[in-house]
């Protein structure tokens, strides 16, 4: 990721301010376009999970493995908040939020001093442990079966009350937490901290020998990245109205990894977003085909990381350089001032 | 009360047998290439299927391989299956070699996520062919059914099994220690620059080193499949002792994968005794442990994982 | 008192002994040299006094302060930079970024994520202040990786030289370097000479001995000859050793 001349002491880009804009819009023409709201929901959700993942994997580069725990232990905390202690909605989140912490916090503890694969390999196992307790701890979780009957709980706004139950509601509360991550986490990879990941992933002797307390900064991002996943585990309970131990497989937390990467999250801020979207129409329109679409994302995945690492967003940059050198040929080509797309 | 605890010994030294032809082929590639394959419980898994497979009757394979293979006796499609599934991953194991080559000079980060996404695209692979239903492999009636001594029972195929891992075992052994190619196998293990130097072919050793390594894998899956069951994610805790002998540093020293495997399974053994619900979360929680606390764990030197 | 010390230093990796009571004295403001052979024990002295390992014996002070066994981090934060030999660069970074990561003011914000750093000019202007220093002002903007090779010893040092370090230390600063690169270096030297503490390994002693005012020579773990150029010129175990090769 190459830091961005754009980061504004405004509080959006006009790239954020447009895909918000466009996002907004959603639900008016999704139907016409021969999909259906849900999607959108599942877009949204899912990017909330990616973008809080790529900051340990793109951004720290720590390959995490087994990020499907904090999704799942959102999941969970949130229906059993609901079941367990009262059913609103702002407490049942942040009871997501704070458990998903916490079990980042506490693997964070045990990864935080790790890089490559002794690092990923501790996330498996962490990730196995979570998933374990999930499918075993019947009385709890409710094992293979989930947590069902998990209810789409209503925004209370104090003056308004807002249903959630509808498909087109939900997507804009979904929305509304989005472009709050989504701002949230742009300023933060623009900011010292942000750079100081990044600079962590290319060297982190050298980080370390610059004076940094590189420890506490994986553990800050990891426990930080727990919390977002749990946030977006929270809201797809919500969604589905129903928690899965599958979500925290092996299997599961390699489909944010494939397509956190596939997108473009080594090098950009977006890369998620894309990879996301690129993962949930292939399901949607491959899929009609074949019940084996999950087999050629994973093939075009493999591709990706032998071939062009830099992902779909990476190939973007590429497109736009060349027709950038091809329109302008008179003007010296300035090394990629990467702005942030 | 101990006397009680015999039967989960016996499991787990069954269990810590094919935990060690895992290891100690996930070691020798390991050891050559200083890349870990994260693919590797999906050949475990793979060779499992395949013998579904081939054995026929009611896998998703069986209908095709017409109405002759399925008239032959279980034993002798049993015995093919042995025989050729080991070989047929054996296969996708020098496939996924031959994709790592271009990972070897980068960042060790694109390792990684490459045998990540070969072991997500074989389970997924797995998953379409088979779907995820749980399959039982057949297997001949002289190994299977159960016994009575001392007042417990035992299971045959438990002993059928444990015996033919340890026969796997000694025949890796005689063919590291014994024959010429084993020799360059270890000496390539400890120090793949000399062996380049010494004029060997580096590349091929390492396609036949992955092609040896998975077939072992394949094979203890086979083994393991009637105890274990078979599910597209059986892989995955296969692997984990071979993670383990890795952290412990045992790259290299062949008893100590297989005495190090053999706790693993002694350990799940034990668990099942107590808490059988949990008994694999065991090692796990082990592998969590030991790679915790064993700071500057592999090879002495200080090699490429170290990281 | 000298401005950094180290007391009898003793290190050792399993049985292997690889710095025997090695002691070492650097006055502020004063240029220090290390030379010896390949596999002396130069670069494993140069980490434990860097603070990369701890030693397994002796006592190590900075500025009267007892750093043995600190964690690198605590020690750079006390005002210790060093060098690699090995480029740690940030490659995907600019030169300028690189500089700016290194800023104190800039470690000083690790913890703010609400602030975008690209528009602070302050730091910017700061790093093209120390890029201008080390003759890199014209190319701030070019990715590390893309720099040629000189190019990069010079950011390496100027990375180093961006935390405002009390004291400096090189480790083999001319690696790889040509002729072109040696002349750069050492004028870059000579003008840092006298204005900070700086403690540097080197195989080329012609420049070495130029720059030093004091040398010590380490063979097998230990240090065999301390002094002045002048002296170790004279030094018989220096003339005749490979090292003696200085008219």
């Amino acid at each position: 990721m190459l830091p961005s001349p754009q980061a504004s002491p405004y509080l959006v880009t006009p790239t954020i301010a447009t895909l918000l804009l466009l996002l907004a819009t959603v639900p008016f023409w999704i139907e016409r376009a021969g999909l259906y709201p849900y999607l959108g929901v599942e877009i949204l959700i899912w990017s909330i999970y990616a973008l809080g993942f790529n900051l340990v994997l793109g951004y720290a580069g720590l390959p995490s493995f087994g990020h499907g725990a904090y999704f799942g232990v959102g999941a969970y905390a949130f229906g059993l908040a609901q079941f367990g202690l009262a059913p609103n909605l702002w407490l049942c989140l942040l009871a997501a939020v704070l458990a998903a912490m916490l079990a980042g916090a506490i693997v964070s503890l045990f990864v935080s001093h790790r890089r490559g694969i002794y690092f990923a390999l501790l996330t498996i196992a962490f990730g196995q442990a979570f998933w374990f307790v999930a499918i075993k701890w019947h009385s709890v979780t409710g094992g293979e079966d989930g947590l069902l009957k998990i209810a789409r709980l209503p925004v209370e706004l104090g003056v308004a009350r807002v249903d959630l139950t509808s498909n087109v509601s939900l997507y804009y509360f979904v929305f509304a937490v989005f472009a709050l991550v989504l701002i949230g986490l742009w300023r933060l990879v623009n900011s010292p901290f942000g750079r100081t990941l990044q600079a962590i992933r290319q060297n982190e002797t050298r980080v370390t020998f610059l004076g940094y307390s590189v420890w506490w900064v994986k553990a800050a991002v990891f426990t930080l990245s727990a919390a977002i996943s749990g946030l977006a585990g929270a809201l797809f309970a919500m969604a589905q109205m129903s928690a899965f131990p599958d979500v925290m497989s092996l299997h599961h937390s390699g489909y944010i990894v494939m397509m956190t990467l596939v997108g473009g999250g080594l090098v950009s801020f977006w890369g998620p977003v894309i990879g996301v979207f690129a993962f949930l129409l292939t399901r949607d329109i491959i899929g009609t085909y074949t019940t084996a679409w999950m087999f050629w994302f994973g093939l075009f995945f493999v591709t990706v990381v032998l071939f062009k690492p830099e992902g779909i967003a990476g190939l973007i940059r590429d497109v736009s350089d060349a027709a950038a050198r091809r329109w302008s040929p008179g003007r010296v080509a300035v090394p990629a001032r990467e702005p942030g797309e | 009360m101990l006397f009680d605890l015999l039967p989960h010994l016996v499991n787990g030294v069954t269990l810590g047998l094919l935990f060690a032809l895992v290891a100690l082929g996930f070691m020798l590639i390991v050891g050559l290439m200083e890349q870990i394959n994260l693919a590797h419980g999906s050949l475990f898994a793979l060779g499992a299927y395949l013998a579904l497979a081939i054995v026929g009757g009611e896998s998703a394979i069986g209908p095709y391989l017409g109405g002759t293979w399925h008239s032959l006796p279980l034993g002798v499609r049993y015995a093919a299956a042995l025989v050729i599934a080991p070989l047929l991953v054996a296969v996708v194991g020098m496939g996924v070699e031959v994709l790592m080559r271009r990972t070897y000079d980068k960042d060790p980060l694109f390792g990684l996520l490459l045998t990540f996404g070969a072991a997500m695209v074989l389970e997924e692979a797995i998953r379409a062919v088979w779907t995820t239903r749980d399959y039982v492999l057949q297997i001949p009636s002289v190994v299977s059914g159960g016994f009575i001594f001392q007042d417990l029972i035992w299971s045959t195929y438990r002993f059928y099994a444990a015996a033919f891992a340890a026969t796997a075992i000694l025949l890796v052994w005689l063919f590291i220690e014994k024959t010429p190619y084993g020799a360059v196998i270890k000496a390539g293990a400890h120090d793949n620059e000399m062996v380049r130097a010494l004029g060997i072919n580096l590349s091929r050793l390492r396609l036949f080193v992955f092609a040896f390594g998975t077939l072992l894998a394949a094979l203890a899956g086979i083994i393991l499949a009637p105890i274990w069951g078979i599910r597209p994610h059986m892989g995955v805790d296969a692997v984990v002792p071979a993670f383990l002998v890795i952290v412990l540093g045992g790259v290299g020293s062949f008893w100590g994968a297989v005495v190090a495997s053999l706790l693993c399974g002694m350990l799940i053994g034990l668990a099942g005794a107590y808490a059988s619900e949990w008994s694999l979360l065991s090692i796990y929680l082990l592998l969590i442990a030991v790679t915790t606390v064993r700071a500057r764990g592999l090879f002495g030197k200080k090699s490429l994982l170290e990281a | 008192m000298a401005l950094f010390e180290a007391e009898a230093l003793h290190m050792r990796f399993g049985r292997r002994v690889v710095l025997e009571r090695v002691d070492l004295r650097v006055e502020e403001n004063v240029f220090a040299g290390i030379i010896g052979p390949n596999g002396a024990g130069k670069t494993t002295c140069f980490n434990v006094l860097t603070g990369r390992y701890r030693p397994s014996r002796g006592r190590i002070t900075f500025a009267g302060e007892d750093i043995t066994g600190m964690t690198p981090q605590r020690i750079a934060q006390k005002g210790l930079a060093r060098s690699f030999q090995i480029m740690t660069l940030f490659d995907e970074y600019s030169a300028r970024d690189n500089v700016v990561q290194a800023l104190p003011d800039m470690r000083a914000m690790a913890w703010r994520t609400d602030y975008p750093v690209a528009s602070d000019r302050r730091l910017s202007a700061a790093a093209d202040e120390v890029l201008e220093s080390v003759g890199l002002g014209a190319r701030a903007h070019v990715r590390a990786k893309e720099l040629p090779y000189g190019d990069r010893r010079a950011l390496e040092i100027a990375v180093a030289l961006a935390s405002r370090p009390r004291i400096l230390f090189l480790d083999e600063p001319t690696s790889g370097l040509g002729a072109t690169g040696r002349t750069r270096l050492r004028n870059l030297l000579m003008r840092l000479k006298g204005t900070l503490t700086i403690v540097a390994i080197e195989h080329d002693l012609e420049l070495l001995f130029s720059l030093a005012d004091r040398v010590s020579v380490i063979q097998w773990g230990q240090v065999i000859a301390e002094g002045t150029p002048a002296e170790l010129r004279a030094d018989p175990w220096v003339r005749r050793s490979n090292l003696g090769k200085l008219q």
